[in-house]
């Protein structure tokens, strides 16, 4: 270990001279990372803020359950029980028929007050559960189960165009999560090229140090230091841009979209995890496009 | 030092280069190979320090057992046996003295210990006086006792030489026999050179092996330079 560290200084001696040496090739490599990063920083915001949408929608989404006439009040909450196991199912809250003409009457505002006159024994509206779900994408399935329970006379839920909009959203989703790993498999592509140039250029060094018994691990490592350094080079401009972009897109906008119901994700903390992410991405493929390379050369050679 | 039992090496292609050939060279030990091109002495120096793998037989050097060793133990095991080329192998950008810290520091070695090494080898080799110079700043017999130097600095038990005067006139070829020489007396380095030079051997009688279609076609312990033809 005290090895390790006594040749970090060596590395990037040679990681540095790597750079120099090609600075043309690096700088291309790099800027393949940039356009990667870019799109993948754009997805990144999409797709964080479709999620909150999402998860906003969905806590509004509930299912109406109205329950049979024939159900004494005593069992009330033993059929509570039941729908509450439901998996799925997130909170079940009795709704008596006070409280369901109580709903109604507010929904039609001034008008709704000729309602009053049902109160009482006179009130036809069945008692009710609200239900919440866990997932919004659920919702179908877990009405269905809940229609099944005896004692259960309807289950209804509203707005099934919002469920089918999240049903989009969430193939837009897997789409640009799979778009995204192929452009990140060609920055590595790239990046290992710009190394295998490297390698090439150092071939004599590599052979001397090889010749003197130097480990693969030693020989290996500035590589790695300069693919991470083409990585993070290639880094500073796509965060940049969804650090600034988005901080200004917020504050144009006033912080949601089109709808209030559509409410942006805050820049902060936000716009600092999503700019360790795309360091973070861009380590991770110019540590793997340098290893490919690297590894590949020191697997030939004995 | 040095044990080869029935080493035999094909290549992929299907050449055949060594025919089950078997040899013993002790410690402290100073040998020449000769043998025209094609002979398998390429071959044999590949298989000595790890860069090629026996087809069949056992080889054994300084203590390790090459025919059982991990491909990832094979630099562990280059530190014991110092290489030298007829082409000098020398790194342009690095002066005299970097070349042969450049093996110390590859090892891992003290900043400390290997700048006393460096002096202790350039001593040796006799080029103190170029520790600053640059390859393409000294003679061709020069560039050959740094090749030396870096290949001792981490004190091998061997030393394999490929034709290391191949490039040198005579005059500079005699100085590095001599070096090569001091070398095995002081350091007691098993020293194993390839060699065409019929001067060179006949001048400096010592075991000579001649290799010839990838056989061992003659030993001689007394010395002496034996024709292949």
């Amino acid at each position: 270990m005290i090895k390790f560290f006594r040749n970090i200084p060596r590395h990037f001696k040679e990681a540095r001279n790597g750079i120099v040496r090609n600075f043309a090739m690096t700088l291309s490599s790099a800027s393949a990372v940039t356009v990667t990063l870019v799109l993948i920083g754009a997805f990144l915001l999409v797709a964080v803020n479709l999620d909150s949408f999402m998860t906003s929608v969905e806590e509004g989404v509930q299912i109406h359950v109205r329950i049979e006439d024939t159900v004494s009040e005593d069992k009330i909450s033993s059929l509570q029980a039941s729908v509450e196991a439901i998996s799925g199912v997130r909170s079940v809250v009795y709704s008596d028929k006070d409280s369901e003409l109580d709903a109604l009457i507010e929904v039609y505002g001034e008008e709704g007050e000729l309602f009053e006159t049902y109160r009482g024994d006179a009130n036809p509206l069945k008692r009710a559960f609200v239900v919440e779900v866990t997932d919004g994408l659920l919702i179908d399935e877990v009405t269905a189960k809940i229609e099944a329970v005896p004692g259960i006379f309807s289950a209804l839920y509203g707005g099934s165009s919002i469920i089918e909009m999240m049903s989009a959203f969430e193939n837009i989703k897997s789409g640009g999560i799979i778009f995204v790993l192929i452009l990140s498999a060609l920055a590595v592509f790239l990046i290992s090229n710009t190394i295998k140039l490297t390698i090439f250029a150092r071939q004599d060094e590599i052979r001397i140090m090889r010749l003197v018994g130097a480990s693969n691990g030693y020989i290996r490592t500035p590589f790695l230091l300069e693919g991470i350094f083409i990585g993070l080079l290639g880094a500073i401009l796509p965060i940049g841009l969804v650090y600034f972009g988005y901080t200004y897109l917020y504050t144009v906008t006033g912080g949601y979209f089109f709808t209030p119901l559509f409410t942006l994700i805050t820049p902060q903390p936000f716009l600092m995890y999503i700019s360790g992410a795309l360091a973070g991405i861009a380590i991770i493929v110019g540590l793997i496009g340098s290893y490919i390379s690297v590894s590949r050369y020191l697997w030939w050679k004995r | 030092m040095i044990k080869l039992e029935n080493v035999t090496k094909v290549y992929k292609t299907g050449t055949r280069a060594l025919n089950g050939i078997s040899l013993y060279i002790n410690q402290g030990e100073f040998v020449y190979i000769i043998g025209a091109t094609g002979s398998g002495k390429s071959t044999l120096i590949k298989i000595l320090n790890g860069e090629e793998a026996a087809s069949k037989g056992k080889v054994n050097v300084a203590g390790t057992d090459l025919t059982k060793l991990r491909t990832g133990r094979i630099p562990y095991f280059r530190r014991n046996v110092g290489v030298v080329y007829q082409d000098f192998c020398l790194l342009p950008k690095k002066t005299v003295f970097e070349n042969v810290a450049f093996a110390l520091e590859v090892v891992s070695e003290k900043t400390i210990y290997i700048r006393k090494r460096v002096r202790e080898v350039l001593k040796l080799v006799d080029l103190e006086e170029k520790a600053k110079s640059f390859p393409n700043e000294i003679s061709g017999g020069q560039k050959q006792r740094v090749a030396i130097g870096r290949a001792i600095a981490n004190k091998p038990k061997v030393l394999i030489a490929d034709e290391p005067t191949g490039n040198l006139d005579p005059e500079k070829s005699e100085e590095i026999i001599a070096l090569l020489e001091r070398i095995n007396r002081e350091e007691g380095t098993t020293i194993l050179m390839v060699t065409h030079d019929k001067e060179l051997v006949e001048k400096h009688k010592k075991r000579t092996i001649l290799l010839q279609d990838g056989y061992i076609v003659a030993d001689l312990m007394e010395g002496g330079y034996v024709s292949h033809d």
